[in-house]
C-alpha cells in the first residue's frame, strides 16, 4: 500500500488524498525541468554562460544578450515545455480512453489531420510561405478529423477498438493527401512542409507562447479533475457505470480534451511524434498510481523529452538547426523498443 | 501570467534598443511585409537568400553574414572570392537567429517564401526588407540599392543590364532572322523526375531577352514535375535549355530519358538545339550577377560576339 | 459468396476478364491518346516511327507489367498476412513492412549512396524482414489470442518508428530530399524492365510456394493444438509463409515504393466473393490486386495531365473509404 497524505479543508467539506510518492516524483521532475530549462537557456549557437543568463533574467535592460536570451531562446524553451507537456497529457488520456498502451495522438489521426490541413495551407499559400494563420488552420484540421473519427466510430457510443481502427484508416488517407500535396508543391514549400511534418520549434516567439498557453490553462486542470473517471472505466464498463461514471459523456469529454491538447501542441510545433506514446509509459515506470497522479508526471516527462530534443537540435549541428522531431524519435525509439519488449508479458 | 511577462519583456527590449544617433537621414523602404526605417547607410548587411547575396556583392558590399548555398558549399564559386570574411548562418530554410543577432547588422534582407515566420524577430534585430518575389532580380536590386543608400550604383547596374539586353536582342535577331523569336523550353532533371519551368528566374530573363515559350508552357504556376517518359512530348520546343546537378543518379536519369525514342523525336533534339547550362546561375543565383553570367552563356551558345559593355568588376 | 465449382469458375473468368480490360486500359489511356486499333497495330505491325506505337511499346508496356507484378504481389502478401496473423486488418502497409523497407532504402540511398535498383532491392528486403520480425515479436502474447487491434497498433507503432527515422535522414540530407519524394509516394512508371527481370524468378517462386501451401493455409485458421493434431508442422509452415510474404512485399516496395491498401482491401473482396479456401483465394487475390493497381494507375494518369498523381496516393484515396467501412464493423474487441 503506498503511503498517502490526506488534506482536508477546515470545515471538512473537501478532502484530497495525495500519494506521497507521486508528490515526490512530481517535485523532483519539476526541479529537474527548472534546472534543465536554465541550462538550455545558457546554450545556443552563441556562447553564453550560466551567469550571463541569470544576469539577463534579473536585469534585462542592461544586458546586451537580452535579445538572444529573452527573444530567441526563452520563448523556444517555454514552447518546448508547453508542447511536450500537452502531448504527454494527451497521450495519457488517450491511452486510458482506448485502454490500450500503444495508443497515441498520432494513431488516432489527430496529428495527420493537423498535418494535412497545414500542408494544404502551405500549398495554397504558395510563394508567400508560412504565416501566422498556419497554427489555427492546423488546429482546425485536427478538430475536424477528430470529429470525423468520432462520427464514424459512433455506434451507440464510442468503442475504443473502433476508434483506433477508424483513426488508423483516416490517418492513412490523410497521409496520402499530404504526400500528394508535397509532390505537387514547389521545392521551398515542400521543404517548409516537410520540416513542419517532422516537428520543429525553430523561431518560436512570444506570440506563439501566448496563443498556446490558454489551451493548456483550460484543458489541463479540467483533465486533472476528471481523470479519476478513467480509472473507473479501466475496471470495466459495468463497474464504471456502477460507480456513477457517466460513461459516454466522459469518454466524449476525454476525447475532446485529448484532441484539444494534442491538436494545439501539434499546431505550433509541427507533427512531433512519439511523446504522446512514451511519456505516459515512462510515468508508469516511475509510479504506480491512478490517472490523476500520472497526469502531472506524464506532462513533466513529455516536457523534458521535448526540451532535451530541441536542445540537441539547436546545439549539436551548429550552425544548422535541426528539427526537434528527429531527436524525439532518437530518444523515443530505443525506449520504445525496450518498452514493447516489456509489454509483451504485461499486455492482456 | 506568462502573457504579462511577455509584454513586460517586450516593452523592456524596445526601450533598450539603442536610439539612433542624431543622423537625420532616415530612409523608409516599403517592402512585401511592411515598412523598414533605415538610418544612414547600412554597412553591416545580412543576406538570408542567394539573390540578396548576389545583389549585395554587385552593389559593392561584403555582407557580414550570409546563408549557405545549396550546392558548391559553402558558397557558390562565382561569389566565393568576394565573400572571404563572411560568417555563415546555416541553411536558407532555418538561418541561425542567434548568430544574426550577435552580428549586430544594420540591414537584413530575407526571402518572402521562407522567412515570413521569423520576420518579426528579424525586424527587432535590425531593419529588415523582404522583396515580394524571389525571382525578380531587378526589383530586388532597386530595393537593396535604396535600402543601402547605393542608389546610383544600382542605377548603373540596371543601365548596363539594359544595354546588354538590347545588344543581345539585336544580334540574335540578325542571326536567326525570321526564326526569331525562338520558342525555348527550360528543363531540369532530378534523380527521379524531370521538370519543366513555366516561371522563375531563368524564364523571366529569357522572356526579357525576347525568347518566347511554347503555348503549353504559358500556364500558371512555377512549372510541373514529370515522372513518366510518356510526357516527353510536353517538353518540346525549338530550343531547349537543360540544367542539372552533377550527381550520378541525376545523370543516369538524364541518360535514360535522352535515349528514349520520344526524346529523339523532339524538335529541339532533331535541330540539335539542346543546350546544357550552369544550374547555379540559371536556377540558384537569382541576382544581377547571375543574370549577367546567364547572358554570357547565351552569347556563347548562340555564337554571338560580345561587345565589352561591362565596366563593373563583378558583372 | 460463390460456393459451387461452376459458380467459382465463372467468377474467375469474370475476374480475368476485368484484368484484361484493366490491362488494355492501361495500355490505351494516357497523355498521348492511343486508339484500340493503334494498340493492336503496335503489337503486331510495329512501326518505330509512330509516336503511339513507341509509347505503347516502351512506357505503357513497362508500367503495365510493373503494375501487374506489384499489384499481384501486394495482394497475395496481404492475403497471406491476414491468414497468418488471423487478423482481417493485416496488410504490408498497416503492419509496417512497407515502412521498414522504405527506411532501409532511404538509409541505403543517403548513408551508403546506393543507387542501382538491384542494390536497393536487397535493402528493401532487409527492411521488410526487420519490420516483420518486430511486429511479429510485439504481436505475441503469452497464451492469449492475438487481438486485431493490438497487432494493428504494433504495426502502426513500427511504421511510426521507421517513418520518423527516414524523415530525420531526409532532413539531414535536404538536397537528396526531392529526389526520393516520388519514390516514397509510390510509382509504377519508369521502372526499367531489365532491372525487374532479375527479381522475377524469386518472386514467382514465392508465389508458387504460397499456392502449393494452400491446403495448409486453410488449416491455419484453426487453433494451434488442433492443427498439430492434424499432423501439420505449424512452425515450419508459418516460417515459410513469412518468408514468402517478405519476398513478395519487399520486391513490390523495392520496385514501386510505398503503395498501401492493395494488400488490405483486395483479399477482403476476394474472400467476400470466393470464400476462404486458399486454393481460390490466393490466385484471385493476385488477379484482383493486379486489376486494382492497373486501374488506379490509369486513373492517376488522367487526372492532371501531363503530371501524374502518385499511384500510392491513388490507392490510398480509393482504399481508405473501403477500409473505414470495414473498420466500423469490427466487433469491439480490446
Amino acid at each position: 500500500m503506498s503511503r498517502s497524505l490526506v488534506l482536508r479543508s477546515p470545515n471538512d467539506r473537501w478532502s484530497v488524498k495525495l500519494n506521497v510518492r507521486v508528490l515526490l516524483v512530481t517535485l523532483a521532475l519539476a526541479v529537474l525541468l527548472a534546472i534543465s530549462s536554465v541550462l538550455a537557456l545558457a546554450s545556443g549557437s552563441h556562447p553564453t554562460s550560466f551567469m550571463d543568463v541569470l544576469g539577463t533574467l534579473a536585469n534585462p535592460a542592461q544586458s546586451e544578450l537580452a535579445l538572444i536570451i529573452l527573444e530567441i531562446r526563452l520563448p523556444r524553451v517555454i514552447m518546448a515545455i508547453l508542447v511536450g507537456g500537452a502531448l504527454g497529457s494527451a497521450g495519457l488520456i488517450l491511452q486510458g480512453l482506448v485502454r490500450n498502451p500503444l495508443a497515441s495522438p498520432d494513431v488516432i489521426g489527430i496529428t495527420s489531420g493537423a498535418s494535412a490541413a497545414a500542408v494544404l495551407f502551405l500549398w495554397l499559400g504558395g510563394v508567400t510561405g508560412t504565416s501566422l494563420l498556419l497554427a489555427p488552420v492546423a488546429m482546425g484540421g485536427a478538430f475536424t478529423v477528430a470529429l470525423c473519427i468520432t462520427a464514424l466510430a459512433w455506434q451507440q457510443g464510442i468503442s475504443p477498438a473502433r476508434l483506433v481502427l477508424v483513426g488508423v484508416g483516416l490517418a492513412a488517407a490523410l497521409t496520402a493527401v499530404t504526400t500528394l500535396l508535397l509532390v505537387l508543391s514547389p521545392d521551398s514549400t515542400a521543404m517548409n512542409a516537410y520540416i513542419w511534418l517532422t516537428g520543429s520549434l525553430y523561431a518560436s516567439q512570444w506570440h506563439d507562447v501566448t496563443a498556446l498557453a490558454p489551451w493548456l490553462v483550460v484543458c489541463w486542470p479540467l483533465a486533472l479533475i476528471k481523470l479519476r473517471h478513467l480509472d473507473a472505466q479501466s475496471m470495466g464498463e459495468d463497474m464504471a457505470l456502477g460507480l456513477g461514471s457517466a460513461l459516454q459523456g466522459h469518454r466524449l469529454l476525454f476525447l475532446v480534451l485529448a484532441v484539444a491538447l494534442a491538436g494545439s501542441a501539434v499546431a505550433y510545433a509541427g507533427a512531433v511524434g512519439f511523446i504522446g506514446l512514451i511519456a505516459p509509459h515512462m510515468a508508469r515506470r516511475l509510479v504506480t498510481s491512478g490517472h490523476t497522479g500520472l497526469l502531472p508526471i506524464a506532462s513533466l516527462i513529455g516536457a523534458l523529452i521535448l526540451l532535451y530534443a530541441d536542445w540537441i537540435g539547436r546545439v549539436a549541428f551548429i550552425p544548422r538547426d535541426l528539427p526537434a522531431g528527429i531527436f524525439v524519435a532518437g530518444i523515443g525509439a530505443p525506449f520504445f523498443v525496450y518498452l514493447l519488449y516489456r509489454l509483451r508479458r504485461d499486455l492482456g | 501570467m506568462l502573457r504579462y511577462a511577455g509584454f513586460i519583456l517586450v516593452a523592456t527590449c524596445l526601450a533598450w534598443a539603442p536610439t539612433a544617433s542624431a543622423n537625420n537621414s532616415a530612409t523608409v523602404v516599403e517592402h512585401a511585409f511592411g515598412k523598414a526605417t533605415i538610418h544612414g547607410n547600412p554597412a553591416r548587411v545580412v543576406s538570408l537568400y542567394q539573390g540578396a547575396t548576389d545583389t549585395a556583392v554587385a552593389l559593392g558590399i561584403e555582407p557580414v553574414g550570409v546563408v549557405e548555398s545549396w550546392t558548391e558549399k559553402p558558397m557558390y564559386r562565382y561569389l566565393r572570392q568576394d565573400l572571404q570574411e563572411v560568417t555563415y548562418l546555416g541553411l536558407e530554410t532555418q538561418p541561425d537567429l542567434e548568430r544574426i543577432a550577435w552580428l549586430a547588422p544594420d540591414l537584413i534582407v530575407g526571402a518572402s517564401n521562407r522567412h515570413r515566420t521569423i520576420y518579426p524577430l528579424l525586424d527587432r534585430i535590425a531593419p529588415t526588407v523582404i522583396p515580394g518575389n524571389v525571382y525578380d532580380f531587378k526589383a530586388l536590386l532597386e530595393l537593396m540599392a535604396k535600402a543601402t543608400g547605393r542608389v546610383a550604383r544600382g542605377k548603373e547596374l540596371l543601365t548596363q543590364w539594359q544595354a546588354r539586353v538590347e545588344d543581345f536582342r539585336a544580334r540574335i535577331q540578325r542571326k536567326l532572322g525570321d526564326q526569331w523569336p525562338q520558342e525555348v523550353a527550360i528543363l531540369s532533371f532530378r534523380a527521379d523526375h524531370a521538370r519543366i519551368y513555366y516561371a522563375g528566374f531563368a524564364r523571366s530573363v529569357l522572356d526579357e531577352l525576347g525568347f518566347s515559350a511554347p503555348a503549353t508552357h504559358r500556364k500558371e504556376g512555377w512549372g510541373i514535375k514529370l515522372t513518366s517518359q510518356e510526357s516527353i512530348p510536353a517538353m518540346d520546343a525549338e530550343a531547349v535549355f537543360i540544367f542539372m546537378d552533377d550527381d550520378p543518379a541525376v545523370l543516369r536519369t538524364f541518360d535514360t530519358w535522352s535515349s528514349h525514342p520520344l526524346w529523339k523525336n523532339l524538335q529541339a533534339v532533331r535541330q540539335q538545339d539542346v543546350y546544357q547550362v550552369d544550374p547555379v546561375t540559371w536556377n540558384m543565383g537569382a541576382g544581377i550577377i547571375a543574370a549577367n553570367r546567364m547572358l554570357d552563356e547565351l552569347y556563347r551558345h548562340y555564337n554571338l560576339e560580345q561587345p565589352d559593355l561591362r565596366e563593373c568588376a563583378q558583372c | 459468396m460463390l460456393t459451387s465449382l461452376l459458380a467459382r469458375t465463372s467468377g474467375t473468368l469474370v475476374c480475368l476478364g476485368l484484368l484484361l480490360v484493366a490491362t488494355v486500359s492501361s495500355l490505351v489511356f494516357g497523355h498521348i491518346p492511343v486508339s484500340l486499333d493503334m494498340l493492336a497495330a503496335s503489337l503486331m505491325d510495329y512501326d518505330p516511327g509512330s509516336l503511339e506505337h513507341l509509347v505503347v511499346r516502351t512506357e505503357r508496356f513497362s508500367r503495365t507489367v510493373t503494375a501487374l507484378i506489384v499489384g499481384a504481389g501486394l495482394a497475395t502478401a496481404g492475403a497471406l498476412m491476414q491468414t497468418l496473423t488471423r487478423n482481417p486488418l493485416a496488410s504490408p502497409g498497416i503492419l509496417g513492412i512497407n515502412a521498414g523497407a522504405m527506411f532501409f532504402v532511404v538509409v541505403g540511398a543517403t548513408l551508403f549512396s546506393l543507387t542501382s535498383p538491384s542494390e536497393l532491392v536487397w535493402a528493401a528486403f532487409t527492411g521488410a524482414a526487420t519490420a516483420a520480425f518486430l511486429v511479429y515479436f510485439l504481436g505475441q502474447q503469452a497464451g492469449r489470442g492475438v487481438s486485431p487491434v493490438r497487432t494493428v497498433l504494433a504495426g502502426v507503432a513500427v511504421t511510426a518508428l521507421f517513418v520518423s527515422f527516414a524523415q530525420g535522414l531526409l532532413i539531414l540530407n535536404q538536397d537528396r530530399f526531392e529526389s526520393i519524394l516520388f519514390w516514397l509516394a509510390g510509382s509504377v512508371s519508369g521502372r526499367e524492365l531489365e532491372a525487374i527481370l532479375p527479381l522475377l524468378p524469386l518472386f514467382c517462386l514465392a508465389l508458387l510456394i504460397a499456392l502449393l501451401l494452400s491446403r495448409q493455409l486453410n488449416l491455419l485458421g484453426l487453433d494451434d493444438d488442433v492443427i498439430r493434431g492434424l499432423g501439420l508442422r505449424v512452425g515450419q509452415v508459418r516460417l515459410l509463409i513469412g518468408l514468402v510474404v517478405i519476398v513478395l512485399a519487399g520486391t513490390s516496395v523495392a520496385i514501386a515504393g510505398l503503395i498501401g491498401f492493395v494488400g488490405l482491401i483486395v483479399p477482403h473482396i476476394a474472400r467476400g466473393i470466393f470464400g476462404t479456401d486458399h486454393r481460390w483465394l490466393l490466385p484471385l487475390s493476385a488477379i484482383l490486386g493486379a486489376t486494382l493497381l492497373l486501374a488506379a494507375d490509369t486513373v492517376a494518369r488522367l487526372v492532371i495531365p501531363p503530371q501524374e498523381i502518385p499511384v500510392g496516393v491513388m490507392t490510398a484515396l480509393l482504399g481508405a473509404p473501403l477500409f473505414l467501412h470495414l473498420a466500423r464493423h469490427v466487433r469491439a474487441v480490446s
